[in-house]
């Protein structure tokens, strides 16, 4: 009697597999999915670990063809990843202190190209400007003869507030001062150049008066 | 305190040791340009020499060159002159000199310096005061009125720089400036 199973027991015997199966078939599936998505996320974290590790190395070492800004987006963006690996953080803190490093360097260097590009500018305007002047004692030194050196130092005494206005000329410069030649006057020195025959300074600076005569000149040895 | 007084003197004492060293020393570009600058007070008065001595140089224009070449020199400067007639070397001053050679008796008159350069680099004397030895060659002829050459001769002179830094006020500001000075020009020796 015990041995004798019905096809209607059997049948819900059946079902209750079924149920069973269906019940530890479903469990073992959404455990699976959790299981990926973790292996997922930990294989992109370590993903970015490879990246950030890389990037950060490159940017140390010079390695990448990125411009500052580019190299500083890149770290912005690693940071903003909250890697709390002990390699990338020790290499966050040192490409902080390049990039600073860096920028303090390129605002030097961009200074000092401002300041080269205004001293270039101030003495193309200068020379622009003592062109004339520098054209006359030229043209002394230059004379075919006595008569006419005369004359051109008669024009050019012209510009000057007197005979007696002071001319420096500086023989050298060194740790930010001047070591002269004997001052003379641009009487004496218009007349040098007649006799010498020669003009080899240039002007280095020019003091002129309320009436724009010249009241100082100071020449420089090319 | 006597001990302090010893620190504080001894202190003193390298301080101004210190300080005069520093202003002893200047770099080899200043020295440089001194060189140059002294050099070149040489040649400014072998051009001056040209222009006196010149017969087409007219005697007002003489006049005022000697005055240039004459502020070159030092008070009391001689210069030697030498003739291949006598053994005996001649020195007189230096305005004396170029009054003389502006009146040479010759219709035309070429004088030519060559070879200029130190025999002695300048040095540093105690006094500050730089000195130094810069020898030239003197090519001179002299012509008569038909225009032959009737002497010439070559002399080999040297002539003593002095170099002393100055201070002057231009302007309302101190320059400080290197005056070159030249001393006595002796004839080292004359050849045809």
């Amino acid at each position: 009697m015990q041995m004798t199973i019905s096809m209607h027991q059997l049948r819900r015997l059946g079902l209750l597999f079924l149920v069973v199966l269906i019940t530890l078939g479903g469990t073992t599936s959404c455990k699976s999915k959790k299981k990926l998505a973790r292996e997922q996320a930990a294989a992109e974290y370590a993903a970015k670990i490879d990246r950030a590790t890389k990037d950060l190395t490159a940017i140390l070492n010079d390695e990448t063809s990125w411009t500052l800004d580019e190299k500083e987006t890149r770290l912005a963006t690693i940071k903003s990843w909250n890697l709390q690996d002990e390699n990338v953080l020790a290499l966050i803190d040192q490409v902080d202190d390049k990039l600073s490093q860096d920028r303090a360097d390129a605002s030097r260097m961009a200074e000092e190209e401002r300041l080269r590009a205004e001293e270039e500018a101030r003495r193309a305007r200068e020379a622009a400007k003592y062109g004339s002047i520098e054209s006359q004692f030229m043209a002394i030194a230059g004379a075919p003869d006595v008569n006419a050196a005369n004359e051109r130092i008669a024009r050019t005494i012209s510009l000057f507030a007197s005979p007696d206005v002071p001319v420096l000329i500086i023989i050298s410069q060194a740790g930010g001062f001047n070591d002269y030649d004997r001052p003379t006057t641009i009487g004496k020195y218009l007349d040098y150049l007649k006799d010498q025959k020669v003009y080899s300074n240039t002007i280095e600076q020019v003091k002129y008066d309320s009436n724009g005569k010249i009241t100082e000149l100071e020449l420089i040895k090319k | 305190m006597k001990k302090i007084q010893i620190i504080l003197a001894l202190m003193i004492g390298l301080f101004t040791t210190v300080n005069v060293q520093a202003q002893d020393d200047i770099s080899p570009e200043r020295k440089q340009a001194i060189d140059s600058l002294a050099l070149e007070k040489v040649r400014d008065l072998s051009k001056y020499i040209s222009i006196i001595g010149s017969k087409n140089t007219a005697w007002s224009e003489a006049n005022r060159v000697i005055d240039r070449a004459e502020e070159l020199f030092m008070q009391g400067a001689e210069m030697g002159v030498s003739t291949l007639a006598k053994p005996e070397v001649d020195y007189y001053k230096v305005r004396q000199y170029f009054e003389r050679l502006m009146r040479l008796n010759y219709d035309r008159v070429e004088i030519e310096w060559f070879k200029i350069e130190y025999v002695s680099d300048l040095q540093r004397q105690p006094d500050g005061t730089y000195v130094g030895v810069i020898t030239i060659f003197q090519k001179f002829k002299g012509y008569d009125k038909e225009g032959g050459l009737v002497y010439e001769d070559t002399t080999k002179k040297d002539i003593t720089v002095y170099v002393k830094r100055k201070e002057t006020q231009i302007g309302g500001r101190i320059i400080g400036f290197w005056d070159v000075l030249l001393g006595d020009m002796r004839v080292k020796e004359t050849s045809k």
